[in-house]
Order: C-alpha cells, then sequence, then structure tokens
C-alpha cells in the first residue's frame, strides 16, 4: 500500500467521522456527539492500522470493536469519577448506554466500512479472491435458516405486523416475507463480508453471533424506527424493551454462521479440494475423533467449575427435570452430560482456531457467552416443553448462569488446549501434516480478537441493559 | 493507548483464512512462522477476556469467600459487583500486553536458568522387513506406542506399495471387484514410517545393515516378515504352466486369461478343443483354492452367454485336492458342505489326488488320469522367504525362522520375525500358529510392544491368542463360517446367506481405509444389477 492510498484512506475516515459526529448529534443531542471528536476518533483508527490492509468484513468488526473500546474507556473513567457509590453504579452508567449505540452505529460501522472499502478499492485485499456464488449461495441458504429461528420468536409476540411497517403495511404475510428476505440478504452479506475470516464451524458461528448482535444496533433501534416514522431512541430503557430482539440477532446470527461454515466447507469440498492440484495430506478420522475426546475430557474441568455455580444457585432440580427426575443427584449427571456434549462441539468447532493460551481462553469464553444464550435461554426452556421467553426479566433471572457459563468456557478452551499440545508432538512426526495442522490454523491478521473485543463489550452491556 | 497497540497487532499479513493454499503459501513459509505467536492486539483482546474470567474469580467468587460470605452470583450481587468488571477488563488488558511485551524475556530467562537444552540421542531405528499384513501392523503399532516419541525411527521395506487384502482376491479373479480397490497404499496408511519400496537383497547380521537394492539401511531392531512365496513342490512344469494365485497381478491375470479362454473357444470349431479352453483345474482346496474355484466358476457360468457359440455344459471347473476332504481349516461338516453346494453349482472335485506334471495343454494327476486344460491354477504349496536361509538363520522343515515364545529370533539380539516367515508357537497351547493374516495381525502387536520392552530394558510379553474363526466364501451368495462367539466354549458354525453375509460384514469392516470401503461396497452394489464385466485390461494373445 502506498503513502498516497494511506493518506487517501485516513482522509476518507475522517470524513466519515465527522459525519457520524454530526448524525449522531442530531439523533442523540444528549449522547454527547461532536463532529470533531468522531472525526479525531477516526483518525485515530484509521491511523493505527497504517499501512495494513483488511477485506471490508474484517475492517467492520475492527471499527465495531473499537467502538465498544472507546465506550468502555469512556465507562471506565464514568466509574472512576463514581466510585465510593459502587451499589448505584450500574443505574448511574445507563444513560451512557446511548453513547454506545451512537458509537457503534456513527462511528465504529461507517468507519470500519470506509476503511476496508478505502483500502480494498485503492489497493485489492491480501489472498484469495472471493467466491461471490459461494458467499450468496451459502450465506443465503444460511440466512433462511437464522431467519426460521429468529421468526418462531416474532412470531409468538406478533411483530410480524411491525416489519411489515417497513412497507406501509400491516399484514403477517407481507411481514414475514419481507423478514425472510431481510435475513437472506444479511446472511448473504455474511457471506461476502466473512468468507475469508472463517475457518471452522466454531469462528463462523462466533463472527455470526458478532454480526447478528450488529444488526440489532442498527436494526431494531436505529433503521426500524426510521423506516416507520418512529424516533429513534437509543436509551438503555428503550433498549431493555426490545432485549429480547437481541437474543433474537444473536441467535440468528450464531445459526446464519453455523449454517454458512456447514455450507461453504461442503461447497469447498465438491468444487476446490476435489480438484487434484489442490490435494492435501489429510490426518484423517483421528484428528476429528480426538477433537470430540480431547473436548469432552476438557469440558470435565468446565462442567465441574460450572457446578459450583448451578449448586448455588439451586439449578441442578430445573436440570434434572430434563430427564423427569428431581435429585441434586441427576442434575448433576444430566449437567456433565451435556457438558461432554458440549465440550466436544467446541474440539471439533475450535480446533483449528486456538493454537495458544490467549486464542484458547478468548475463544472458551466466546463459546460459553454463546451457550448462555443458546442454553438457559432458549434450548433449556423448549427442552423443558414450554416456549422460550425472550425477555429482560426472564435474561436477568439467567445472569447467574452467564458467570456459570463463562467459567466453563474457559476451563474447557484451556483443557482443550492442554490436551492437544500433546498431538503437536503427534503431528511433528510427519512434516506435511504438521505443515497442513499449520496452514489450517487461524493466523495473525484475522478479525478474530475484534471478534473477542465485541462479546467483552456485550458482557459488559448485559448488565447495564438487565439492570 | 489503542492506537499502537492495533498498530502492532498486525505485524504479519494474513494467510489464507479458508484453508485455502494462497498462491504464495509455500510449505517453507508456512514453516518459518512459529504458530504460537500472539499479536499485540490479540494479546490485549485475549487480556480483555481475561479481565471477564478475573472479574468472575476474584471479585465474583474468592473476594466474597475470603470475608466469609457468599459469591456474588446471584443477579443482584453481579450488578453489585459490575464496577470492578471495567476494571478488570483494562487490568486484562494491560496484562495481555505486558505478557507480550516480556514473555519472549521471561521465557529466555527460564530457558538459561534450566541451563543448556539436552543433545537429543540418536533415535533407536526399527526397520520392518515386508509390507504385508504383519510388516504393516508391526509398523501401524509401533506408530501407536511412539505416537508422541522422536526417539525412535520406522523403516518399513517393501517391494509393493500397498497392503494387498488378500482374503478378497479371489473377488478380483472373479471380477466381482476392481483390483486396486482392495490394496491400501502403504505410503499413506503410515503416518510417520519412512517407506522403502525396494527389493531386500540381503542383510548383513553382523554390521546391522540391510540391503535393499541400492539402499543400505542400518538398524537397531530388525523385524522380518517377508511373508511367503508359491511353492511347486519341485515340479518343474507345474512351476513353469501353471498360474500362481498370490498377488494382484495374479488375480488380475486369471480374470483376463478366463476371458481370452472364452474369446479364442469361440473361434474353435470342434468341440474338444472348445472344452478344453473352457476347463478351469485348480490345484489345492484350502481356503484360496476353494474360494478361487467358487469365484472362477461364477465368473465363466456367467459369461457364457455372452458368447453366444458356447454352451454352459462346456464350461469345467476341476478342483484337483490331495486329501480327502476339502478345507481342512473348517469343520468336515461344513467341508462337505461346502463340497455339495460347489458340486451342484458346476464344479467338479478330484479329492485324494496330487497334480504330477503338467503341460501347455494338459494337467496329469497321480492316478494317471489326464485333464486337458489350458488353465491351470496353483494354490497347492507355499514356504516361507527363502531369503531367510540365505540369511544364516535358525529355520525349521518349511524354512520358517525358529522364534521365542516373544518373537525373538532364537540366538540373534534384536532381530525379530512375525507371519508367514516366522515358526510361532502359541505360548499357551503349544500349538503352532497358521500363517493367516488374523494371527498375523495379533502377532504383529506382540512384537510391537515387545520391541518397546527391548528398548526400555522391561520383560517381554510371551504371544498367546486363540483364534476368532474363520470364513469361506463357496459361490454365489454362499460361504461357510467358523466363529468364536462371546460366551460360547465351542465355535459356532454357519452357513449359506447368513455365512455370506457375515463374510462380506466382518472383511469388508477389516479392509483398511474408509476409502477403500466405500469402493469395495460400490462395486458389490453394482455387481448387484449389472452382469459380470468381460473387458479385458491385460493382451494375453500368444
Amino acid at each position: 500500500m502506498t503513502r498516497t492510498d494511506v493518506v487517501i484512506r485516513l482522509a476518507a475516515c475522517a470524513l466519515v467521522g465527522l459525519f457520524g459526529g454530526v448524525l449522531a448529534q442530531h439523533l442523540t443531542p444528549n449522547a454527547g456527539g461532536n463532529p470533531l471528536l468522531g472525526a479525531a476518533a477516526a483518525t485515530i483508527f484509521c491511523a493505527a492500522f497504517g499501512r495494513r490492509r483488511f477485506d471490508i468484513g474484517g475492517a467492520l468488526l475492527w471499527g465495531t470493536a473499537y467502538a465498544f473500546v472507546v465506550w468502555l474507556a469512556v465507562l471506565g473513567v464514568t466509574i472512576g469519577v463514581h466510585r465510593g457509590v459502587a451499589a448505584s453504579a450500574l443505574d448511574s452508567m445507563r444513560p451512557a448506554f446511548p453513547q454506545l449505540v451512537a458509537d457503534v452505529v456513527t462511528l465504529g460501522i461507517p468507519t470500519g466500512l470506509t476503511f476496508g472499502i478505502a483500502g480494498t478499492l485503492r489497493s485489492g485485499v491480501p489472498g484469495a479472491p472471493i467466491s461471490i456464488a459461494r458467499a450468496l449461495v451459502g450465506g443465503g441458504i444460511a440466512g433462511i435458516g437464522g431467519g426460521w429461528a429468529f421468526g418462531k420468536w416474532m412470531e409468538r409476540i406478533h411483530y410480524f405486523p411491525l416489519i411489515a411497517g417497513l412497507v406501509h403495511s400491516s399484514s403477517v404475510t407481507i411481514g414475514v416475507t419481507l423478514h425472510f428476505a431481510i435475513a437472506v440478504t444479511i446472511g448473504g452479506t455474511f457471506g461476502l463480508l466473512f468468507q475469508r475470516e472463517i475457518r471452522g464451524i466454531g469462528s463462523s458461528m462466533s463472527y455470526g453471533a458478532t454480526y447478528g448482535a450488529l444488526w440489532w444496533f442498527v436494526g431494531p433501534l436505529t433503521i426500524l424506527p426510521a423506516l416507520t416514522h418512529h424516533p429513534i431512541d437509543w436509551s438503555a430503557s428503550h433498549a431493555s424493551t426490545i432485549f429480547g430482539s437481541l437474543i433474537g440477532h444473536v441467535v440468528y446470527g450464531l445459526i446464519v454462521g453455523v449454517i454458512y461454515a456447514v455450507v461453504d466447507r461442503a461447497w469447498r469440498r465438491l468444487f476446490y479440494e476435489s480438484d487434484p492440484l489442490h490435494r492435501e495430506l489429510v490426518e484423517g478420522r483421528f484428528r476429528t475423533l480426538s477433537s470430540l475426546y480431547w473436548g469432552s475430557l476438557g469440558s470435565i474441568a468446565g462442567g465441574i467449575v460450572f457446578s459450583a455455580v448451578m449448586l448455588s444457585t439451586g439449578a441442578f432440580p430445573r436440570v434434572a427435570a430434563l430427564v423427569g427426575g428431581t435429585s441434586l443427584a441427576v442434575g448433576f449427571g444430566v449437567h456433565m452430560i451435556i457438558s461432554a456434549l458440549i465440550g466436544a462441539t467446541y474440539g471439533i468447532m475450535f480446533q483449528y482456531e486456538a493454537p495458544n493460551l490467549s486464542a484458547s481462553l478468548a475463544w472458551g469464553l466466546v463459546y460459553g457467552a454463546i451457550w448462555w444464550f443458546l442454553g438457559p435461554l432458549t434450548l433449556f426452556p423448549i427442552l423443558l416443553g414450554g416456549p422460550f421467553i425472550w425477555t429482560n426479566a426472564v435474561a436477568g433471572t439467567q445472569l447467574p448462569s452467564l458467570t456459570g457459563h463463562l467459567l466453563y468456557g474457559a476451563a474447557t478452551a484451556l483443557a482443550f488446549l492442554a490436551l492437544e499440545r500433546r498431538h503437536a508432538a503427534w503431528l511433528a512426526q510427519n512434516p506435511r501434516l504438521a505443515t497442513r495442522a499449520l496452514r489450517r490454523r487461524r493466523s495473525l491478521g484475522t478479525a478474530a480478537p475484534a471478534v473477542w473485543l465485541f462479546f467483552v463489550g456485550l458482557v459488559v452491556t448485559l448488565p447495564v441493559l438487565l439492570s | 493507548m489503542i492506537a499502537p497497540t492495533i498498530a502492532a497487532a498486525c505485524d504479519s499479513e494474513p494467510s489464507d483464512v479458508q484453508g485455502q493454499p494462497s498462491p504464495t503459501s509455500t510449505e517453507p513459509a508456512v514453516q518459518e512462522k512459529p504458530a504460537a505467536t500472539v499479536s499485540s492486539l490479540e494479546a490485549a483482546a485475549a487480556g480483555a477476556t481475561l479481565g471477564i474470567g478475573l472479574w468472575v474469580a476474584v471479585t465474583i467468587i474468592v473476594v466474597p469467600l475470603a470475608f466469609g460470605t457468599a459469591p456474588l452470583w446471584s443477579a443482584a450481587g453481579m450488578r453489585a459487583a459490575f464496577p470492578a468488571l471495567i476494571g478488570w477488563i483494562f487490568i486484562g488488558c494491560f496484562f495481555g500486553l505486558a505478557l507480550r511485551a516480556f514473555g519472549s524475556s521471561i521465557r529466555a530467562t527460564l530457558a538459561s536458568l534450566k541451563g543448556a537444552p539436552k543433545v537429543q540421542p540418536d533415535p533407536v531405528r526399527i526397520v520392518i522387513l515386508g509390507g504385508g499384513f504383519a510388516g504393516t501392523a508391526t509398523a501401524k503399532c509401533l506408530e501407536r506406542i511412539y505416537a508422541y516419541d522422536s526417539s525412535v525411527a520406522i523403516t518399513l521395506v517393501s517391494d509393493t506399495n500397498a497392503l494387498l487384502f488378500t482374503p478378497m482376491l479371489a473377488e478380483v479373479a472373479g471380477s466381482s471387484l476392481e483390483p486396486s480397490h482392495i490394496n491400501s497404499p502403504t505410503r499413506t496408511s503410515l503416518h510417520r514410517t519412512a517407506f522403502v519400496r525396494a527389493r531386500v537383497t540381503g542383510v548383513d547380521l553382523k554390521r546391522r545393515i540391510v540391503e535393499a537394492g541400492s539402499n543400505e539401511l542400518s538398524y537397531d531392531h530388525l523385524v522380518l516378515a517377508l511373508g511367503s512365496v508359491s511353492q511347486h513342490l519341485g515340479l518343474e512344469n507345474v512351476a513353469r504352466y501353471s498360474l500362481d494365485f498370490r498377488t494382484l497381478f495374479d488375480a488380475t491375470r486369471i480374470r483376463n486369461h478366463v476371458i481370452e479362454m472364452f474369446e479364442r473357444a469361440e473361434r474353435v470349431e470342434t468341440r474338444r478343443e472348445r472344452r478344453r479352453l473352457l476347463t478351469f483345474v485348480i490345484a489345492g482346496g484350502g481356503f484360496a483354492g476353494v474360494e478361487l474355484a467358487g469365484a472362477v466358476n461364477d465368473f465363466a457360468r456367467g459369461i457364457v452367454v455372452d458368447y453366444p457359440g458356447l454352451g454352459e455344459d462346456e464350461v469345467a471347473v476341476v478342483l484337483v485336492h490331495p486329501r480327502d476332504r476339502i478345507l481342512p481349516e473348517l469343520s468336515a461338516s461344513l467341508a462337505h458342505y461346502a463340497l455339495e453346494r460347489m458340486s451342484a453349482r458346476g464344479v467338479t472335485f478330484r479329492l485324494d489326488r496330487r497334480v504330477e506334471d503338467a503341460t501347455p495343454t494338459s494337467v496329469r494327476l497321480d492316478d494317471g488320469e489326464t485333464i486337458e486344460t489350458a488353465t491351470f491354477l496353483w494354490t497347492a504349496g507355499s514356504a516361507p522367504n527363502p531369503l531367510l536361509r540365505r540369511l544364516g538363520l535358525p529355520c525349521d522343515g518349511r524354512g520358517a525362522a525358529i522364534v521365542e515364545k516373544t518373537l525373538a529370533v532364537q540366538n540373534h539380539a534384536n532381530v525379530w520375525a512375525v507371519g508367514d516367515c516366522a515358526a510361532i508357537t502359541d505360548s499357551r497351547s503349544g500349538v503352532r500358529c497358521p500363517p493367516t493374516a488374523q494371527f498375523a495381525v495379533r502377532e504383529a502387536a506382540t512384537l510391537a510392544s515387545n520391541i518397546r520392552a527391548a528398548i526400555d530394558g522391561a520383560t517381554p510379553a510371551e504371544f498367546h491368542f486363540q483364534s476368532l474363526g474363520a470364513l469361506c466364501v463357496v459361490g454365489h451368495q454362499i460361504a461357510c463360517a467358523e466363529l468364536k462367539l462371546p460366551f460360547t466354549t465351542e465355535a459356532v458354525r454357519f452357513s449359506g446367506f447368513l455365512a455370506w453375509l457375515l463374510w462380506r460384514g466382518i472383511y469388508l469392516s477389516k479392509l483398511p481405509g474408509s476409502e477403500r470401503k466405500l469402493r469395495v461396497l460400490i462395486d458389490w452394489s453394482i455387481e448387484l444389477f449389472f452382469p459380470p464385466d468381460i473387458v479385458q485390461t491385460i493382451d494375453l494373445r500368444p
């Protein structure tokens, strides 16, 4: 990338930051939006990356993570100012929530996109070119799957007429059609934006959940009221009322991620890896079985740590109810079996994602957080034969469970890493396999840390929204 | 604060992220990049996530417990402890960055405290001669034992680069299976064993060197798994005019030869000559001979409809066996059943007869009978690889290396023998182990663990294995089986369609490699709906 390219990208980002600041000031005058601050923040973001190039999806995630970091920094200062009143600090932070939305919508997303687009237009992107057909087909199918799951919740709370309001209608049919059209479009853009970033199901799911949550800020909090001629309300209290939609977006995103990864994998197998020119030595089922084994074995550590939280919160009888029991022992047994299954999936999903301690810890926490959305908020009520209720109140009662899930994810991931490390010695016996494994691993320079930061921000945001 | 972090984070180009090799991604280039390198931003972001973990562990759990109160993992407690979360995130972030900045220095200091790294001794070299069931299984077992240990180097020398799954060889001769589908490439089935495709010409047991073609391989432990070769009992004409049935080439040649006989027979005017061309003589009534006779009989009678000038009554398959019953490995009732069913399908038997001589146009038996034939298939004799005698190893009458109960060759330190080329007796029953794949694989497992015991200075184990049974296909969807089942003291006998299903199921599961299994399964499925293939793949015209 030449110096001119860097300067042009810097100028473009500064300009977008400036407009973002104007927009934030216009939309939420009390949120502290300022054009000059916006331009300065965007310039810092752009200058920090120097000559680095990202494709648009990666840059978008970095931009969003940057917005969260800026907000957290401000929040840290706020807490410092309010120290000594810790008990009420959470409530005092709720007014800072509109600033987060403003940072994400008017600073992080546009700056990230501009950074990525300007870089791509000026000097292309590193790596293999994107297969547009693969992205759109995979993303479209994934969008349908995610949209179907999200639609179940929307149907229950009669949300479709509200969606139909986008085209000045109140018909459920039009609402459903519009919902799936949006779901497929977002799925397609997911494929286009993140095709290069995604390695396995684990990262795809995490990217998907991040992308879904991103759309919560953009969609129901911003675009939907704007298009339906309602005032844009970025307050924490309004966000709390549509908290179910946030869960829906996250679940939609992670389903999109999972389906996209599966379709993408099948596509590559059928049309790329089947080409003899691209053939590589494979480890075979040994690796797959080993990953399943290490994952389920690692989950013992996570499951036991989680058990302490469940014991103290009296959750075991509810877990035992999954198999018709009520006792602590049955609850513990069921919990450990579920832990082993989820641990095994961690092994398969993240086997090439986390080669070191820091990445393992981060992916483990992300995976734990994802299962908080999936488990107690979604699947658990369904398995008990009832409907899933994505409300602020229900999620608030499950906040302690989030602690357990985070601990579970971290412990499982670290135990998995310890078990997996022995495999490196086995791989080292065959240089070709070792090289292939190295190539499949996530390398430096991807947007994975941005995903981690986004989840850190999300974990911080949850207590603010649920307080 | 964030700006330099992000800048430092991206100190390397992202490689292909989809697992697809980018045009510039070559193996050496990838190897140059250490896998565990952590960028600054990755360290900061991971540190931030660590902050969450620390918040949960310290603020929510440890601190309250330290002060004698309950952990704060209720919703209200977590909300109360929320402000500390922000602090922990930033602490984690700084910790990650600090670790990244000083991690290498810390590691270097720790390494210097430990002293100079130990010099790795030369690996123990284990050389396996032979790539059949015994040799390949030994290599696999050693790979399992030394999975994470690079102190042992394993080398396998074989004159073929694939493991032939001999139980299915008759199906290749009978055109049921494609030849390559029952062969598993040795190179891909072994993970860390160096493979040398060469014929072993000699072994210097004193200098511990194997001569394999132009290669000389030094060893610390030598495994002899050289298998066996056809033996024609000193009958020169038999050796000259018969077709062996041991290798994939043999099976392919037999199949093509049968087709060639039909092609020639159709152009022949005289009935006698047609009968001679369409008479197939098989010597030997063991498993190999019976399965081959059944396969050739089915194949020949199945393709006769494609030759309008020939009749089924002109086809003859004759099995010559020196004992009074076929299949001595099975019980008498099953052998009788096999003989009856094969006879019903058109195979004729000459029991208590030996082949005495052969010409290009006939086979003469010891009772004076001469069978006019252009096809003489030999399965009646095999002997251990003659190389063993040339090495000066102690051998039994057949030429098999005499081994201890631990499979170590007598009076030769660090030389082991396994499979068909070894005279092995069961350590408990004292019975001589048969030269079958079933035993070879078990012997290999014992041998591998004994080599490890020898290297570690431990006590080696004695070989013991009780046969699990035997299965033999005698014709289309007909087989005989004698299997040891759980909770039974005597072997259970099966025959007919059920035995045939057992045969296919068991051997398909034993066939190495899921890809090969799938290919064979497809071949078998095709065979159900389409006639036998009569395409000649080898030109056998005189």
